[in-house]
Formats: C-alpha cells, sequence, structure tokens
C-alpha cells in the first residue's frame, strides 16, 4: 500500500514539474511587440524521406526570390528572413514544425507544404496562432475547406485540385483524344494518387468510357510487371498513371518492356527533366496535365537562373513555390503591414499574375479559381504545350 | 496461356531479384543471429558507388560493378567494426544489434541526402539495351536476363567458397555453432570479417543491378525488407532457403496481383507467410536448433 | 522557446510515451520484440475516430473502444504468432503492422490513403498528463505483482518458466495485449491532437521508432521509458535547425548510444521516486521537529 502511495505521489510531482517548467515561459508573449528588423517567413516541407527532390526544390526556389527581393531593398523596406523546416513528409512532424514557426520564430505567413497530408493537420495550428498558410501542391479539396463547405480562414493554396485535375484529364483523354477504354494504374499508399484516381475515374465513367482495368502498387514499389501484364491483356487505349515521375518512368519503362503501346496519361507528378531522361522513349507520344506552359518566357527567365544557382533541374514545386511567394508579397505589398491577419485578409481577395497563370484566390474556397490546366504531349524526347484545357 | 507464362516470367524475375539481398541478408544471420538491417544501406551506396564510376569516371561497366563490389565488401566490413564488434564483445542480445543497424541504415540513407549528391533520382547509363527478348509471346528483358545470370554466378562462387575452402569450413562451423568453433581453433573474429565482406560484395552486385534496372536514389535500400521477409519464408541462415523463399515469394507476390487483387497483394501475402511460419516455424529451410539462451 | 511549442513537443511525447509504456512490458519485461506496434497504434487511432464521429461517443468512451480495438487484434494477431521465436515473431509483426496499413489504405469509409480530416481536436496537455500518470500507475504495479516477476521471469529463461509452471503462452498473450491497448490509446489520443489521420503516419518506420525509444531508456525500466520518451520525441526538434543533417545525427546518435551504453539511459533501474520523497519527506518532518525542538528548548 504504501509503495502505491509513493508511486502516487511521485507520478504528481512528475507531472507537476512538467507543467511548471512549461509554464514559466508564458509570461513573455505579452510584451508589446517592437518592430522587428528583419521579417521571419516560414517553410515546411520534405528536406529527407522520398518526398526530399521536391521539397528541395521548393525551398532552395523560396530562398532564391527572397534573397533577390532582399538585393532590392526587400519586403516594404524590411529584409526578410526565410526559415525552412523538414517535416520528413510526416504529418505530424509538420505540426511540430508549423507550432514552431509560429510561436517561436513568429513567422509573418507559412508557405508550403507540398503534400495535403501535412497541410490538413497544421490548419488547427495555424487557427490558433493566426498565421496563413499559403500551400504548393496540396491538392486534397479539403485542405482549405471544412467538410460542411465552411473555408479554413487561414489555409490558402496556389494550385488546382483533385477532382478538377481528374476532370481535366478524363475530359481531355476522351473528348480530345477521343479514347474510350482506359485502365488506371495508382499508388493505394499515397493521398494524391488516389484522389486523382478516384475522379478521373468518375469523370471518364460519366463521359461514357469504360475502365477495363483498375490496378494498384503501394508506395516504395519499383516493379509493376504483374499490374502491367493485367493491363495489358484488358486492352486499353489509354493507361492513366495518377503518380510520380520516379514510378512513371519504371513503369512506362516496364510497359514497353512488356508490348505494350497503349498511350500514357498522367498527372502533375510527371513534369520533370528526370522523367525523360529516365524514360525517354517509353513516354514518347504520352500526354500529362500541368499547371503550366514550360515555353512561356517568364518561365524561362526562372528556369534559368534556378539553375545557374543550384546547378540543378527546377521540379515542378518550384513553379508553384515561385507563385506562392508571389502570392505572399502582393498580399504583404496590399495589406501595407506585417501582420499575419491583415496578410491573412488581403490574401482573401488577392489577385495576382504568377507564373503558373492568373492566381484570383476565392474568398469561399481560398482556392485559386478559374486556373486552366496546360496539356503537355512528349514528342522526340521534349516537352511540347497542347493546349490550355478547362473541365466544363 | 502467353498471360500465364508471361506472369510467371515476371514472379521469376522479382524473385531473384529479392534473391540476391536475401542471400545476403541469410549469410550474416547463419553466424550472428541477427537480422542485418543495414544491408539495405549498404546496397543503395552499391548503387551509387557503381553510378559515379560509369558517369563520373567513365568506367567500363565490369569496371564499374567490381569497384562497387569492392566498395560495399569494405563498407560492409567496417560497418561490423564500427556498429556490431562492440556489441559482439558483451555478448548483447540481438535486439540491439538490429538496432545498431537501424541506426547505420538512417544515418547513411540520409548521409546520402544532406550530402552534394542530394535526394536526386540518378539513371545508369544503358548497357544492355532496351528491346526485350520474346519468346513464345512471353516479353524478356535483357536486363533480366543479364540479372539472372549474373545472380545466378555470384551464388554458385558463394557457395563454391562454403563448401569447398577451408575459410569456408569456418564459415559453416561457426554458422553452426559460434562459441565451439572458436574454442576449436577458428579464428571466428576473422570469419564474421568475411562473412561481413561477402555479404557486402554481394550488396554491390545487388546496388548495381537494381540501380541498373530500378534508378538510383537514397531510398532504395527500401525494398530490402521484402528480401528480409523473403529470407524468414526460406527459412534464416539457410542460404538455399533465402533463394527458394525469394523465388516463391515473386511468384505469390506476382500472381497475387494478377489474378487476385493487386490492391490487397502484400495483405495477401502476409497471410501466407504467417501460414507458413504457422506450420512450420522455422520457415521452409531454418536452423532448427533450439533457440540459444 | 516558447510554450505554445514546448507544450506541443510534450503532447506529442506524451502520445509517444502511451505507445512506449506498453512496449515496454513487452520488450522490457516480457522479452518479445515487435516491430508493428504502429499498427496497433492504427487503430487504436482509427477506431477512436471511428467512435468520437461516426458513433458519436464522448472521447473517453472512445478511448476506451480505441484500446479495446487494438487489444482485440493483439488477441488474434498472438494466437498464431506468439509460439515464434526471435526474429520470426519480430517479421510477424513487422507483417502485420504494414498489413494494417495497406488494408486502412483501402478503405474508403475512413478515407483511404487519402486520410481522415476534420477530427475533433479533442486531445489536450491536461489529458495526456493524466492518462499518461495512470498508464504509469497501472503498469509500475503490475510489474510490481506476482504476474510482473513471472514477465520478467519469462524474460530471462523462458524455458525454465514454463517448467515452474507459469503458463508462459498466456502471460505472452497478456503482455501483446496490453501492450497493444496502450498503443491503442496512444494512436486515439494522436488522431484527435492532429484532427487528421492517414495510415501514412503509422509506417514501419513507426514502429522502429517506438522500439528503439524502449531500448533507448534501457529495457525492463519504467522510468527509462518515460525519459525516452520524452529526449527522443524532443531531440529531432532540438536538432530542427541542423536541416538536412538532422537524421544523419540521430542515425549516428542511435549506433553510438547502442555500443557505448546497450543498457540504456536506466539499464533496468527505476529511479526510486518513492524513495526520493520518502527521503525528503523525513528531512522536512526532521526539520520542522529540530525547529519545535530548538524552540521548545527556549521556552
Amino acid at each position: 500500500m504504501k509503495k502505491r502511495v509513493t508511486l502516487l505521489v511521485g507520478c504528481v510531482i512528475l507531472t507537476l514539474s512538467l507543467a511548471l517548467t512549461g509554464c514559466t515561459p508564458a509570461a513573455p508573449t505579452e510584451t508589446p511587440a517592437e518592430e522587428p528588423e528583419v521579417v521571419k517567413v516560414g517553410w515546411i516541407g520534405s528536406l529527407t524521406g522520398d518526398q526530399a527532390v521536391w521539397g528541395t526544390c521548393e525551398l532552395n526556389t523560396v530562398k532564391m526570390l527572397f534573397e533577390d527581393i532582399n538585393a532590392k531593398g526587400g519586403l516594404l523596406g524590411k529584409q526578410v528572413e526565410v526559415i525552412g523546416y523538414d517535416t520528413r513528409g510526416d504529418a505530424t512532424e509538420a505540426v511540430n514544425a508549423v507550432r514552431r514557426l509560429t510561436a517561436q520564430d513568429k513567422v509573418i505567413a507559412v508557405l508550403g507544404p507540398n503534400a495535403s497530408g501535412q497541410a490538413l493537420s497544421i490548419s488547427s495550428v495555424l487557427d490558433e496562432m493566426q498565421v496563413p498558410d499559403i500551400a504548393t501542391v496540396a491538392t486534397n479539396p479539403k485542405v482549405t475547406v471544412n467538410d460542411d463547405g465552411s473555408v479554413k480562414p487561414f489555409n490558402f493554396r496556389v494550385c488546382f485540385i483533385d477532382p478538377y485535375q481528374g476532370a481535366v484529364a478524363a475530359g481531355y483523354a476522351y473528348d480530345i483524344l477521343g479514347f474510350r477504354k482506359a485502365a488506371l494504374l495508382y499508388d493505394v499508399a499515397d493521398d494524391y494518387s488516389q484522389g486523382l484516381t478516384e475522379f478521373f475515374e468518375k469523370h471518364f465513367v460519366e463521359k461514357g468510357g469504360e475502365i477495363v482495368a483498375k490496378e494498384a502498387f503501394k508506395s516504395g514499389d519499383v516493379d509493376f510487371r504483374p499490374q502491367l501484364s493485367k493491363i495489358k491483356e484488358a486492352g486499353p487505349e489509354i493507361i492513366f498513371m495518377p503518380y510520380y515521375y520516379k514510378e512513371v518512368a519504371l513503369s512506362a519503362n516496364q510497359a514497353r518492356e512488356l508490348g505494350i503501346d497503349a498511350v500514357l496519361m498522367g498527372g502533375d507528378g510527371w513534369p520533370s527533366e528526370v522523367l525523360l531522361e529516365m524514360a525517354k522513349d517509353a513516354v514518347e507520344g504520352c500526354y500529362f496535365v500541368n499547371h503550366l506552359d514550360f515555353d512561356d518566357p517568364d518561365v524561362q527567365d526562372f528556369k534559368a537562373a534556378y539553375t545557374a544557382k543550384y546547378n540543378l533541374p527546377v521540379e515542378l514545386n518550384g513553379y508553384l513555390a515561385y507563385d506562392a511567394v508571389q502570392l505572399l508579397v502582393h498580399a504583404v505589398e496590399k495589406a501595407n503591414s506585417f501582420d499575419p491577419v491583415a496578410i491573412r485578409d488581403a490574401l482573401e481577395t488577392a489577385s495576382v499574375k504568377g507564373i503558373t497563370g492568373q492566381i484570383n484566390i476565392s474568398k469561399d474556397t481560398h482556392n485559386p479559381e478559374g486556373k486552366d490546366a496546360a496539356i503537355i504531349k512528349i514528342e522526340n524526347g521534349v516537352y511540347v504545350f497542347q493546349q490550355k484545357y478547362s473541365a466544363k | 496461356m502467353s498471360g500465364f507464362l508471361q506472369q510467371l516470367i515476371n514472379g521469376l524475375s522479382i524473385g531473384s531479384v529479392y534473391a540476391l539481398m536475401a542471400v545476403g541478408y541469410s549469410l550474416v544471420y547463419s553466424i550472428m543471429n541477427f537480422s542485418n538491417f543495414a544491408h539495405g544501406g549498404v546496397i543503395m551506396i552499391g548503387s551509387y558507388i557503381g553510378f559515379f564510376a560509369m558517369t563520373a569516371f567513365e568506367m567500363p561497366f565490369a569496371a564499374a560493378f567490381c569497384t562497387a563490389a569492392l566498395g560495399t565488401g569494405l563498407l560492409a566490413v567496417l560497418i561490423e567494426r564500427i556498429a556490431y564488434s562492440p556489441l559482439r564483445k558483451r555478448n548483447a542480445p540481438f535486439l540491439y544489434f538490429i538496432i545498431s543497424a537501424m541506426g547505420v541504415s538512417i544515418f547513411l540513407e540520409n548521409i546520402i541526402i544532406a550530402s552534394p549528391i542530394g535526394p536526386t533520382f540518378r539513371t545508369y547509363p544503358r548497357v544492355f539495351g532496351a528491346e526485350p527478348f520474346v519468346v513464345a509471346g512471353v516479353n524478356i528483358g535483357r536486363l533480366d536476363v543479364m540479372m539472372f545470370v549474373i545472380s545466378t554466378i555470384s551464388l554458385i562462387i558463394l557457395v563454391f567458397i562454403i563448401e569447398k575452402t577451408k575459410t569456408g569450413m569456418g564459415i559453416r562451423a561457426s554458422a553452426y555453432n559460434l562459441r565451439a568453433s572458436a574454442l576449436m581453433g577458428v579464428n571466428t573474429d576473422r570469419i564474421i570479417l568475411i562473412v561481413f565482406g561477402l555479404g557486402g560484395l554481394l550488396a554491390g552486385i545487388a546496388g548495381v543491378l537494381f540501380g541498373m534496372k530500378y534508378t538510383v536514389y537514397p531510398q532504395i535500400g527500401n525494398i530490402t525488407l521484402k528480401s528480409f521477409i523473403a529470407a524468414v519464408f526460406g527459412g534464416l541462415g539457410s542460404l538455399p532457403g533465402a533463394v527458394i523463399g525469394s523465388i516463391l515469394l515473386g511468384i505469390i507476390e506476382t500472381f497475387t496481383s494478377g489474378y487476385l487483387s493487386s490492391q490487397f497483394r502484400d495483405l495477401i501475402a502476409f497471410v501466407l507467410l504467417i501460414f507458413i511460419l504457422v506450420v512450420r516455424p522455422r520457415g521452409l529451410m531454418g536452423k532448427t536448433t533450439e533457440e540459444k539462451a | 522557446m516558447d510554450w505554445f511549442y514546448i507544450k506541443g513537443i510534450l503532447i506529442l511525447s506524451g502520445i509517444n510515451l502511451m505507445a512506449v509504456l506498453g512496449l515496454s512490458l513487452l520488450t522490457g519485461f516480457t522479452g518479445l520484440f515487435s516491430f508493428g506496434h504502429a499498427g496497433f497504434m492504427a487503430i487504436g487511432a482509427y477506431v477512436t475516430a471511428m467512435g468520437t464521429v461516426k458513433l458519436g461517443l464522448p472521447f473517453a468512451a472512445a478511448l476506451l473502444l480505441g484500446a479495446a480495438g487494438a487489444a482485440l487484434a493483439s488477441f488474434f494477431i498472438g494466437r498464431i504468432t506468439l509460439n515464434l521465436k526471435g526474429d520470426y515473431f519480430c517479421i510477424a509483426t513487422l507483417g502485420f503492422g504494414e498489413a494494417i496499413r495497406l488494408i486502412l489504405d483501402n478503405v474508403q469509409y475512413f478515407g483511404g490513403a487519402r486520410g481522415w480530416p476534420n477530427l475533433p481536436r479533442s486531445t489536450n496537455f491536461t489529458i495526456v498528463v493524466i492518462l499518461n500518470i495512470i498508464g504509469i500507475i497501472i503498469l509500475a504495479n503490475l510489474i510490481n505483482s506476482r504476474h510482473g516477476r513471472n514477465f520478467k521471469a519469462i524474460r530471462e529463461e523462458e524455458l525454465a518458466s514454463q517448467t515452474i509452471g507459469i503458463n508462459v503462452f498466456r502471460y505472452k498473450m497478456t503482455a501483446l495485449m496490453i501492450s497493444a491497448a496502450y498503443a491503442g490509446i496512444g494512436g486515439g489520443l494522436l488522431g484527435h491532437y492532429l484532427g487528421f489521420l492517414q495510415p501514412k503516419m503509422f509506417q514501419f518506420i513507426k514502429s522502429t521508432e517506438l522500439t528503439i525509444t524502449v531500448i533507448f531508456g534501457g529495457l525492463g525500466s519504467i522510468s527509462g521509458s518515460v525519459i525516452g520518451a520524452l529526449v527522443l520525441t524532443s531531440l529531432p526538434e532540438l536538432l530542427r535547425t541542423f536541416a538536412i543533417w538532422r537524421l544523419v545525427v540521430y542515425g549516428a546518435a542511435v549506433v553510438f548510444i547502442m555500443i557505448s551504453r546497450p543498457q540504456g539511459l536506466m539499464g533496468g533501474y527505476e529511479i526510486p521516486v518513492g524513495k526520493i520523497f520518502k527521503k525528503l519527506y523525513y528531512r522536512l518532518a526532521g526539520c520542522i521537529r529540530g525547529k519545535q525542538a530548538v524552540g521548545g528548548g527556549k521556552q
């Protein structure tokens, strides 16, 4: 009995000490906010883990752009410091990172993350700390909107969403390319891939097309021949591959090796210089949905600057990170303040010409509305812009 | 029919990929009685060495191949010296080895990401050509054939070393009972280094072949999780078991995807694994000795 | 350091601690190694979320339901795999963890791989601390009871324990089920802290992190597990400014701890919380008494 009591007492003391160590630093938050010399902008995303390629490109872009801005006199006359934290692609880590950015580093806004899972989990922290976030490629509709249709006050994004992209891909495949039999290969363990698959299937079937095969693999897989062999027997005219370019390259190569000559189609996980390097012949004549036309002159300038600075190819995320920065800068200038809430208010009605098109943030969804998708075809080993296309 | 044959070939090819990794695992397991989770990391380093040997140093394929194998052989020995041998001297339980191995694996993956090499995907220059062989309506990739040949040759050499040389006898004796062979005058410390070296060589070979087939990136070592399952299937510590387990797992996975459901492939493979373990708790050909207390 | 940020880390440490405590019983006291406890966390998380969102239960009831769900799953898994030895049991739990994730990826009712957003955010600091204390007390009492000695006996000498009449299988099963229930509560807390669930959160790496924490703290020590969970959850946060070098340091640290202090921080010892306070109490009491005595002398 005695033992139990002492143990209990011990536990209580332990908790109290925990609570006490926590309580002390709470006070200074009320000190009047003096104007800081440097304003801080946060970024979160994957610098390690299997999404590291995209995250690294985003952070590089954000840093490069703010260096430019600083060299030109800064934002509203203030120098900007970029603080980037790694999330390992993990939703829990993203929450930690945003807590640190908002509470300790006191950033005026957060850019990123590049995946919906992380964007969904950070929204409560953003609401609590009243700091806006501009997601780069978080395409799940629920990132900015609650289940009941109300908008999340501090979540914004610069990319189009899964339903839209799925509809564009299905519409283009059915209406423009005239395909009627499609097969799906998707990553069952990836949110982005499942989302696109769902909406492609829905729209393609609604239009009157037929899904002849629907096969899945799991993130980390490198061999897709069993699934592809099955797809081959179903004889589709087009195979929709909504996942990232490494898997696209591997599965495209393997499909050709198995003698599949159907047209391949994908989403915004495709565009990369590396795809062409890895699967040059295999993706010849294939299509994908993109956020922008790579031949746009604005795009060329950014691409050249980035490659000169980092000696790396620009990934798609770089362009969207570019636009996220543009949007933030525009909002800060419009609000003429570094107050996060004022920036949020400015973001709600922001309209800025980005590298991926005109970005008109809608007050009701916090999405960039009416952004056209670009359809790109791979011809002779280069990306050839086909047309702007928007789903009806 | 050609569909069935094609799937069989797919399964064999995937299985032989697993086999090349699983043998390295099992070899270390047979002596040390723990699962060397760092094996995947060593394979990954092997594919990077091969890649840079061929691109940056413009070596011919054969030279790059040997460089990678030797490099990873050395790396594996180094890992043994740093991360395992202090534990071995203390007679630590097997889990400490596993955790240490995981630490090594986390370290290796992230040092590549943090170094100037970075997380970018890299493609080997094509050596064997892309056109597949077509036999009776079945497509077989050139690289797959080469992989099969190279892994068979390496496994034959390995079996020769283990069965026919004096060192091999030492390895077999140590696998049977490490302490007793030490008492019998076998230099077990040397044997353990040799075993890690051999495991490393195999990892390098696997690394270059994977790199060619599946491109090079820091997480490529993660596929070794499958080969670990395959090694358990076959019975840990048994080399023929590792090969058979791998081929079986490859075929089971392929047929599950092909004829049942690709969505639930790993689930079905797992249920089968459990089933085999329930019927044969030591895998298909595992060591039957009682757990050392 | 800002309290809001620290509180976040502490809540996460507490959530991890729930799972680690359970695993401590299984690994540290019974000697079974699991690489699938993220799977039990996942079951707990999804069942709890189902309780609050779909069934409209209060949070506490839903948490219990989650724990029960995880324990039930562990019962079925345990029945078929607990007779396996060493690495074979490891691989079976590993396969189980991956299988759970795969199932959740496919179940669209729970959002599949896209995740389940907008869960009620019921987890707060107080709840986590209270649950941790309850968890520690229950576990400590269990360990110090007759059953606790049986667990340790199985860890030390399975065959001998069997011979002296301990029902090894039943004790292993009990340890597994209790540890799964703890992990389930941890999962339930996690989901309602983030307000979002996704099968990706419960990867193999999560299971290994839990096991690493138990070993880091010291096998067979509850206070070790507590310290381990606190240190290892905050370590990556402290290293946050290292950016990409963070996990390099983490990996190297794991190896370093294993080779330099393989028995972990506490190495099977407990911080004698009780004794320290008893001593403190007597000293305090002695002081007061002494003062009274001095005062008395003056009279």
